[in-house]
């Protein structure tokens, strides 16, 4: 390798850590009831806490209306493990995202309904994640930090999805209520 | 490489990989707004229309079906209704007087369908407001069908009508009044019954329209009755005192159901059951 090692990939050195304002990643995904494709980018609040912040996308014919969804992912990582050379695995991230979608059909116009008439919000969800990350190292930035290119899946699911199967355990079971994202990160 | 998939961090992605190439269509969810489905699972309300008109009623037989409603988050109930059902003998088919799912999603309306197409009959729903919340209008169509459809069984023509004014907000389309006197003026079946989601009577009816279409359920000289859920509960009467009959559902978790026996030009029969 030249004079600049690849350092051990996911470690940022503590002695050249940007603040956590910058961002230190982007992110680009699918699926998770996050929008047919979602990108944005991520910060790194400390060494395995993670905070991404995406725009999701999905088409009318999918979904009824076009939808933009904000959302953000608070993501934990407690292990890096090496594979072998550039290759290393997360094997557990767990984490929760909130999100609000923009663009439905019955957008709840103001005194449409009654105060309390729906208990739950059309736009607004929050829901569990967990899942794995695998990253090859590529050569560091410029300024000298670690960078990964990492793809990732997490299963999650959604407050209503865990309403229905909490108060359903007869009929429904876990994997009915499962959503899947698939994404990947760059490190920047 | 049987090195690589001997290492424990990797074999851990492999569920992952499993879980995707078996069944990354349904969980890959771009929202829960997300209705796309498969085939089978879409344009029920066709389907089981086709299985209905595939024993046609002769003309002049008895008509016998099952009135419920309401189903939203009671799949567990569901299950027990669908046992039940399947125990009454002569029935024709079932009707679900809305409020198929709770949040409009698809996947709930997906989650119904996966218990009552274990019914020996088929069934056919009217859309309800909680089917109507955030996107669930095109949910509704795409995994059931129209909001407003009728066909003709036997003797009887069935008018479903989506009557949920309040998430229109009141704006005078729904139930679309048109439609409605056209379907009540054909006078080619013997009765007509008109199934919808919110009674007239309620607070949830446009007010605007509500005079309308009672009074057009009046002037059809061959309404049999009109079928409502919404109340979560069984009741018969005649609310505008003008002859009139208002038969309400059950809801799926009230663990009862109606069945109707329909024969002579008004006659009927109701029987309530327990499961």
């Amino acid at each position: 390798m030249g004079v600049v090692s690849p350092a051990p990939v996911s470690r940022v050195d503590p002695g050249n850590r940007r603040p956590w304002y910058r961002p230190s990643h982007v992110v680009l995904q699918t699926g998770g009831g996050l929008g047919m494709v979602a990108g944005g980018a991520g910060f790194t609040l400390k060494d395995r806490l993670e905070l991404d912040v995406l725009v999701g996308y999905v088409p009318e014919k999918h979904a009824g209306s076009a939808l933009s969804l904000a959302s953000a992912k608070l993501l934990y990582s407690p292990w890096t493990l090496p594979i072998k050379d550039k290759w290393s695995v997360k094997p557990l991230t767990v984490g929760g995202y909130i999100s609000y979608t923009h663009g439905t059909i019955n957008d709840e116009k103001p005194n449409q309904y009654p105060k309390g008439y729906y208990w739950f919000s059309t736009d607004t969800r929050i829901g569990p994640v967990l899942g794995s990350r695998l990253s090859y190292a590529l050569p560091p930035t410029a300024s000298g930090y670690a960078r990964n290119l990492s793809a990732y899946y997490e299963l999650g699911t959604n407050d209503l999805y865990i309403v229905s199967y909490a108060q359903n355990r007869k009929s429904l079971s876990p994997a009915d209520i499962l959503v899947l994202s698939l994404g990947l990160k760059l490190d920047i | 490489m049987r090195s690589f998939f001997q290492n424990l961090p990797v074999r851990a992605l492999l569920p992952a990989a499993a879980a995707f190439l078996f069944s990354s269509c349904d969980l890959l969810e771009f929202s829960p707004n997300d209705h796309r489905a498969p085939e089978s699972e879409r344009d029920l309300t066709e389907k089981n229309l086709t299985r209905l008109l595939q024993n046609p009623l002769p003309a002049g037989d008895t008509l016998r079906f099952v009135f419920t409603g309401d189903s939203q988050r009671f799949y567990d109930d569901a299950e027990d209704l669908v046992k039940s059902v399947n125990q009454q003998p002569g029935i024709q088919f079932m009707l679900v007087s809305g409020d198929i799912s709770d949040f409009g999603f698809a996947r709930e309306m997906r989650w119904v369908n996966d218990d009552l197409r274990k019914l020996k009959v088929p069934y056919l729903t009217v859309v309800g407001n909680h089917d109507l919340v955030g996107n669930g209008r095109k949910a509704y169509e795409a995994i059931f069908g129209p909001r407003n459809y009728s066909f003709v069984y036997g003797d009887t023509k069935f008018i479903f009508t989506d009557t949920n004014g309040r998430e229109y907000n009141f704006d005078r389309t729904a139930p679309d009044m048109t439609w409605v006197n056209k379907e009540l003026a054909d006078r080619t079946a013997r009765r007509h019954v008109i199934i919808s989601h919110v009674p007239p009577q309620d607070e949830d009816f446009d007010p605007a329209l509500r005079d309308e279409y009672a009074g057009a359920l009046r002037e059809d000289t061959r309404l049999l009755f009109e079928l409502n859920g919404h109340r979560h509960a069984f009741g018969i009467s005649q609310p505008f005192e003008d002859g009139v009959t208002y038969i309400n559902s059950s809801s799926f978790e009230s663990r009862q159901y109606v069945i109707l026996t329909v024969w002579g030009d008004k006659e009927f029969r109701l029987k309530q059951v327990t499961f």
